[in-house]
């Protein structure tokens, strides 16, 4: 399947440990042998935003709105990703508790970073999950990319916002992702905490690997002029 | 490269000396700083993102799903790739939209392939089947219903469970019917130049059992109307027909995707 | 044989600290180094010495991470998951240490005493002190963050998510919520020194 092929290629692209691609149920030292973004750059994803919404939002800077955004975006794809597994049905034990601590909270971040932007805020895209929701390995597997992926963006991100309020709010937020990050894994059977440091990475390798995932779609065009043809 | 590792080694040694002749005796080598040391540093500001209390979702009683066709599919009688076909999806519905169809349940095979239960735009109405997962797009869940309510002739939205909207409707002929059951809004025309649908007409996945030569297969629609004075009344082909000022109230409150019981 | 991944990636953290508390950044003349430590306002100067006040405190911070997992392995008879957490911790806090030590050369103060009591003399002691630990620790880091030179906050960044992923760890293996809170609040220097003192860190 062409789309399984991508999101192969995107699970391997955020697989810093070989974590996702050996599953392991048994605890295990697992040392990093690659890098955390497998070297494809890229033109940003279609639907992420590339450049930003340039003008300030009380008091904001146009580089902090940009920001801003970016994380915004990637909360929205997990506060989606958790709301429609947790909705599914398909998650027990351990990980469904999981799905709803972490899911609520992550519906929380949206709710602040739209708070804070108004009407600056991006619009939450519509995700198309592919399955990954609704089969257990398969959410606790995209968890551990979705988190890593987080802890990463945020980290990249985080010295260079401008203003000191908006980067002790990053911090804070930042460092729960990485708690999120070690619980999926742990659930999922793979070594929580890998290496002593962890990477950050660059807006564009992160707009890349989400736009390699095919999660965000248009939204279908259920309107038209056409001429109806109903029995009358 | 080793010189150049040599020739910073030695920058850094001169600099860490010169940064701490520079500073002066404050910074004087400690065994640990005091603690006054720690106070003078600056307090972390307040965070400009505020993060409420995180909720858990609320019930979804009222919620329903929906999704799109991504690629023609074969509707199975069972979640498996060995049943029999019941029917044939394409990606398009006859108004030429996206193919809408209401999603009833989802389930992992042991391979973890998951298979997804929607309901049929077939005859006979009420059919039911199975397609893979990867031939659908993105779920969206509204809250909204629809309820044709044929012996009152009356129809009402609700949204969560409550009314906020109801009016009056044509229905079928005892020769025409509006057929019984669950479906799906599936299109919304407009400017389509044509009074005797009135400004605004709604596709459903709902068929006329009798009309089945009609053009497009014979689907309910339901649409305004050029001829009011018939409503309230059993006097269409089968759709369901409102006044104009009705569908179009209609149409601000009620989006395509929403499901629709006929009873 | 050629670093694995992550030694190099621990050698690149402790160089890049290393020229960060220098002032430079290139690897070629000593004068852009000079430059940068003399030529800039005072601002600047302040937070590059403010960097090592705060890496003082780090290296206190490390330390005690190091000294407690230490001591716990030889002495709380830990086993399984907890046991496989202590030396995988132990591990990257010994890189940490490592780093800042290296990143304060001979501005680092000497290894402090510790009197942790009965926290290491059982698993159930060790887990509980290792999750306040980990916990000061991403609170601490993260009340710095916006005291910290840019340079100096990355590699701050870099070290904040592991102690958190740490914490989170612990509290899976205790079978708590991993991640109770949707926000880490922080703690200031002082809150970090009196909890690292709470603990078992003895400086004088």
């Amino acid at each position: 399947m062409h789309e399984q092929r991508d999101f192969d290629r995107f699970l391997h692209a955020v697989d810093v440990d070989g974590a996702i691609a050996e599953t392991s149920h048994q605890r295990q030292l697992v040392l990093s042998r690659r890098g955390l973004l497998a070297g494809a750059l890229a033109g940003p994803g279609a639907l992420l935003l590339g450049g930003s919404e340039a003008r300030a939002a009380s008091g904001l800077s146009a580089n902090d709105v940009g920001i801003l955004n970016y994380a915004l975006v990637l909360e929205y794809l997990q506060a989606s990703f958790y709301t429609e597994a947790e909705r599914s049905g398909a998650l027990s034990g351990k990980t469904a508790q999981a799905a709803q601590v972490v899911g609520a909270t992550e519906r929380a971040h949206v709710k602040a970073f739209q708070k804070l932007l108004g009407a600056k805020a991006v619009k939450r895209p519509l995700f198309d999950f592919q399955g990954v929701t609704e089969a257990q390995q398969a959410f606790l597997k995209t968890a551990v990319a979705f988190e890593d992926l987080a802890v990463a963006a945020y980290k990249g991100q985080a010295p260079k916002l401008q203003s000191n309020a908006v980067l002790a709010a990053a911090v804070g937020i930042h460092s729960v992702e990485a708690r999120h990050a070690a619980w999926v894994r742990e659930l999922f059977g793979v070594t929580p905490a890998v290496n002593a440091f962890d990477k950050p990475a660059t807006k564009q390798s992160i707009n890349h690997i989400v736009a390699s995932t095919h999660f965000i779609v248009a939204h279908p065009k259920m309107k038209a002029r056409s001429r109806p043809q109903y029995t009358g | 490269m080793t010189l150049l590792r040599l020739a910073a080694a030695l920058a850094v040694v001169i600099a860490i000396s010169l940064l701490w002749a520079g500073l002066g005796d404050s910074h004087r080598q400690k065994a640990e700083p005091s603690a006054a040391a720690y106070e003078s540093l600056p307090t972390a500001p307040a965070p400009a993102l505020r993060v409420g209390r995180p909720e858990r979702l609320s019930s979804s009683r009222f919620s329903s799903r929906w999704t799109t066709v991504r690629r023609p599919t074969l509707a199975r009688s069972r979640p498996s790739a060995s049943a029999s076909v019941v029917a044939e999806l394409s990606t398009r519905a006859p108004e030429g939209t996206p193919n809408a169809l209401s999603v009833i349940a989802t389930r992992a095979d042991a391979q973890g392939r998951v298979w997804v239960e929607v309901r049929l735009p077939v005859l006979p109405n009420g059919m039911r089947g199975w397609v893979p997962r990867h031939s659908l797009g993105a779920y969206q869940t509204l809250d909204t219903r629809l309820v044709v309510d044929r012996s009152a002739l009356r129809a009402t939205l609700y949204r969560d469970g409550k009314p906020i909207f109801a009016a009056p409707v044509g229905v079928g002929t005892s020769y025409w019917p509006t057929p019984a059951g669950r479906f799906i809004v599936r299109s919304e025309l407009t400017r389509y130049a044509s009074p005797f649908y009135g400004p605004v007409a709604f596709g459903t996945s709902a068929r006329s059992a009798v009309l089945t030569d009609w053009p497009d297969g014979g689907f309910v629609g339901i649409h305004g109307t050029n001829e009011p004075e018939l409503i309230p009344g059993r006097v269409s082909h089968g759709c369901v027909r409102m006044r104009n000022s009705d569908i179009v109230r209609l149409a601000e409150l009620m989006p395509v995707g929403t499901p629709i019981l006929i009873r | 044989m050629a670093p694995s991944a992550a030694e190099t990636r621990t050698t690149d953290a402790r160089s890049r600290l290393q020229l960060i508390v220098a002032g430079g950044v290139g690897l070629t003349a000593a004068s852009p180094i000079l430059r940068a430590l003399l030529g800039t306002g005072a601002a600047d100067a302040a937070s590059k010495s403010e960097d090592l006040r705060i890496l003082q405190l780090v290296l206190l911070l490390e330390y005690t991470q190091v000294a407690l997992y230490e001591r716990a392995l030889n002495e709380a008879s830990l086993t399984g998951e907890l046991r496989d957490f202590a030396q995988i911790a132990l591990g990257h806090e010994r890189q940490h240490l490592a780093a800042v030590k290296q990143a304060l050369g001979s501005k680092a103060g000497p290894k402090p005493r510790f009197e942790f009591g009965l926290k290491t003399k059982s698993a159930d002691a060790f887990r509980e002190t290792a999750i306040k630990l980990e916990d000061i620790a991403v609170a601490g880091y993260n009340g710095q963050a916006t005291n910290l030179t840019k340079p100096t906050l990355a590699v701050a960044a870099e070290i904040v998510s592991v102690e958190a992923r740490h914490a989170a760890w612990v509290r899976a293996i205790a079978d708590e919520v991993a991640a109770p809170d949707p926000v880490d609040k922080p703690m200031t220097a002082s809150e970090v020194a009196a909890g690292l003192r709470e603990i078992g860190l003895r400086t004088s």
